[in-house]
């Protein structure tokens, strides 16, 4: 049996996240909204942002260090937590996970394969799948199924990551045409994990 | 004094950081990772109500030559680069040791250890120190800022050229960095053994010397493996001319001398490691400890520490992989996303022009995002910036020789064609060098983020200055076949390329080389700006599956289903071009 704690039993002193997805799909406003709001809640933080290919539909991979950490690079099996944007990249960047780590994956699908289910189940890895893209779809922004993510995110109140928090963060960062829809979409996320806890 | 803190990634914290020194000039040409520093300076001297001037150079020559001339008259001033950028800025420097500045003269210049959007890897410390030039190397956003502030000063104080060198996981990490009013910034740099060892050298098996992003990411590494108050981890912050034997820097040699081993991690060039010297005692590259190249992430400088640590006995802490991991997604199709020219590219409907009407040609290509014509078999060579004119220039007189007929069409950004191209097309000229050359002209910088072109007469600020066109350029060079094309009229680019071929192979005459601006604006910037060309793709209904639009056009808006065994189009990324219209069969 294996006994590692999960990561929303004990928030660890230094939290690593991992945002994957695609370039030009909100990777980068994710991960900036996550350091600022470790910011606001008078953590250290520091994100590695990747540019050049970010604009052109090439795979995105965006690191965040919360706490005590020096350099923005995850290693391999290190992450706390992952927020991947498509499911491919969920898949391409699964070796970031640690044991009793957290992933949660943009995905209209209901279930991931059996073969990642079983690895993932026997390293402790708990895994929610949301259908961002039609939560943002249905809120006339197809653009923002990445706040349907961090709404998500949000229900588990991980370290400075809480749906208050998060979302005045948002409020605070993103462009102002654009705050009302995003945050009608981050809250869709959040709901979608309230009554899923509920269901449990 | 409350200290106030931002987020920023590390290039608008050296931007912050030069602007609170009070630098008087700024010149740069955009390159990734550097790009963001110079509309760093812009955006913090508004804010700040400065008098910075600020401008994009032509290429970084001219950044760097304009810097100096505002050094020797007794300015502060700062140019900014990437790596291979300093090859184009490389004249001056050997003169650097006689140079007599009466002002301050900042070199940021940003490497790109993998590298990851750059032709090759480079160290520009390699070139601080075999031309003797001091050099800063910040290990984090929050340091940079500090950094750029103080070797700003330095440089003012002592009249010395100095560089700053970023790499692109400090250029490009985020993180709160703390804000100075002007000319207030308390610097404390650090440089030594900063972990908290018990501070007794003698004796230690191992002792390790760092700097950059990799000596922030090896004490991560250190504290996963429950080491960083063990090992002791010396930082190196500057190289003073080239030597670590001088005053500031003797320390590195103290502390090699008396740890048992040192082992060197650095990027990308083993620098350190060979200022060092003291063979037999250091691991590095040149004892095969450190790969040869690649950037250093976490994961291989945890690989090297794990091996490091078990052959000299001190510990076992080798980190094992979970292969299990990778053997759950075999079987798994991951969708593969290399980068590809954007849906709606101009640069595309070229290629594939060219393709069409010479397919047996050879390609030259040059720096931009068009060198991702290589996926379209449109991009045969890419060397440096305006290399591929001289190398067309070079294939016809070797072809020439060999009485070979193979056509030669060479491409070119607009920027690039500022940068590097005038020089080689005009020497092109001089000599009758028939081949065809398409300048693809999207009206802007793309590939770095968008920094207006001399041909847009947009200036750093956004004022607009004179209008300089390329065409005015080309036919003054003495090019006699010039000729306009909007790409996506595929028809008319594939005739006019044929035309071109023709006029080099009758009109012997007339001055060669043929020359075709293929214009279009970028469709980065054009979204939104005018209509779509068409209202619907009717791509999907004509399908048949035989997936010549996915083999020889690429486009990203364009999918292929394998179930339904036909093309679906991705309506959030489709431009409406209709260029995909000419290259399917059935339409």
């Amino acid at each position: 049996m294996n006994k590692t704690k999960r990561i929303f039993e004990q928030t660890p002193e230094t939290m690593e996240i991992i945002c994957a997805g695609i370039g030009g799909r909100g990777v980068l406003l994710a991960s900036t909204l996550l350091i600022e709001c470790a910011v606001d809640a008078d953590l250290s933080a520091i994100a590695s942002d990747e540019y050049g290919m970010s604009q052109r539909g090439g795979s995105v991979v965006s690191h965040v260090k919360i706490g005590d950490a020096k350099s923005p690079v995850v290693g391999r099996e290190n992450a706390h937590v992952l927020l991947a944007f498509e499911e491919s990249e969920f898949y391409r960047n699964l070796t970031f996970i640690r044991r009793g780590g957290l992933a949660i994956i943009n995905s209209r699908n209901t279930s991931i394969f059996e073969s990642v289910d079983k690895v993932l189940k026997k390293r402790n890895i708990a895994y929610f799948l949301i259908d961002g893209d039609k939560i943002a779809k249905e809120k006339g922004m197809i653009q923002a199924s990445n706040m349907a993510i961090l709404g998500f995110f949000s229900a588990f109140s991980i370290g400075p990551y809480n749906h208050d928090a998060l979302r005045h963060t948002i409020e605070k960062k993103v462009k102002e045409s654009l705050v009302l829809k995003n945050i009608e979409v981050f809250e869709e996320g959040f709901l979608k994990a309230v009554s899923l806890s509920k269901n449990l | 004094m409350e200290r106030k803190k931002e987020v920023m990634i590390g290039n608008y914290a050296i931007a912050r950081g030069l602007v609170e020194a009070g630098i008087d000039l700024a010149a740069a040409y955009p390159g990734t990772p550097s790009s963001e520093i110079l509309p760093g300076i812009i955006e913090f001297n508004k804010r700040e109500k400065g008098s910075t001037y600020a401008e994009w150079s032509v290429n970084e020559r001219c950044a760097l030559e304009v810097a100096i001339g505002a050094a020797m008259i007794g300015k502060k001033s700062a140019c900014m680069m990437k790596q291979v950028g300093l090859n184009v800025a490389f004249p001056p420097l050997p003169s650097f040791d006689e140079l007599k500045i009466r002002g301050g003269l900042v070199m940021v210049v940003c490497d790109d250890p993998g590298p990851q959007s750059s032709q090759t890897e480079q160290d520009t410390r390699l070139i601080s120190v075999l031309m003797d030039i001091a050099y800063f190397e910040p290990s984090s956003p929050d340091e940079a800022a500090d950094i750029a502030y103080y070797a700003m000063n330095y440089s003012y104080e002592h009249k010395l050229p100095v560089i700053i060198r970023s790499t692109h996981r400090v250029s490009h990490a985020r993180q709160a960095v703390s804000i100075f009013p002007k000319g207030k910034r308390i610097v404390d740099l650090k440089e030594g053994v900063l972990n908290k060892t018990n501070g007794n050298l003698e004796g230690s098996k191992l002792g390790i010397v760092s700097s950059g992003m990799t000596y922030s990411t090896t004490l991560d590494v250190l504290k996963e493996m429950g080491l960083d108050n063990i090992i002791p981890v010396f930082k190196v912050t500057s190289i003073m001319k080239g030597k670590i034997s001088g005053d500031k820097n003797k320390g590195i040699i103290e502390f090699v001398d008396k740890v048992e081993h040192v082992l060197v991690l650095e990027e990308t060039d083993a620098v350190l490691e060979l200022l060092i010297g003291k063979n037999g005692k250091v691991l590095g590259r040149n004892t095969g400890h450190v790969p040869s190249a690649g950037e250093l992430t976490y994961n291989v400088i945890r690989d090297i520490l794990g091996d490091v640590l078990e052959s000299l006995k001190i510990t076992k802490k080798k980190f094992f992989y979970d292969y299990e991991i990778e053997d759950a997604t075999k079987e798994i199709h991951i969708v593969q996303r290399p980068p590809k020219l954007c849906a709606g590219c101009p640069h595309r409907a070229t290629f594939y022009a060219m393709k069409e009407a010479f397919p047996e040609a050879v390609f030259p290509g040059d720096i931009g995002c068009y060198t991702l014509g290589t996926s379209l078999g449109a991009v045969d060579t890419c060397i440096d910036m305006g290399g591929g004119i001289n190398i067309a220039s070079g294939f016809y007189d070797a072809y020439n020789q060999d009485g070979a007929l193979i056509p030669i069409i060479a491409t070119i950004g607009d920027s690039t064609f500022f940068h590097a191209g005038i020089t080689p097309l005009y020497d092109a000229v001089k000599k009758n060098k028939r081949f065809m050359l398409i300048i693809m002209d999207n009206g802007t910088t793309a590939m770095t983020g968008m920094q207006p072109t001399p041909q847009t007469g947009i200036t750093a600020q956004g004022e607009l200055n004179k209008p300089i066109l390329i065409e005015d350029m080309v036919s003054s060079l003495g090019i006699d076949f010039l000729k306009v094309v909007d790409p996506y009229d595929v028809p008319l680019m594939i005739n006019t390329i044929k035309d071109a071929y023709n006029f080099l192979s009758l009109e012997i005459k007339k001055a060669a080389p043929a020359v075709i601006i293929a214009r279009r604006e970028c469709v980065l910037s054009s979204r939104g700006k005018e209509k779509p060309k068409y209202e619907e793709i009717p791509l999907e209904k004509t399908c048949i599956g035989c997936r010549t639009c996915i083999d020889y056009f690429g486009c990203p808006a364009i999918q292929f289903d394998d179930d339904k065994n036909q093309v679906i189009i991705d309506e959030g990324l489709c431009t409406k071009c209709g260029v995909c219209l000419f290259v399917c069969p059935m339409i």
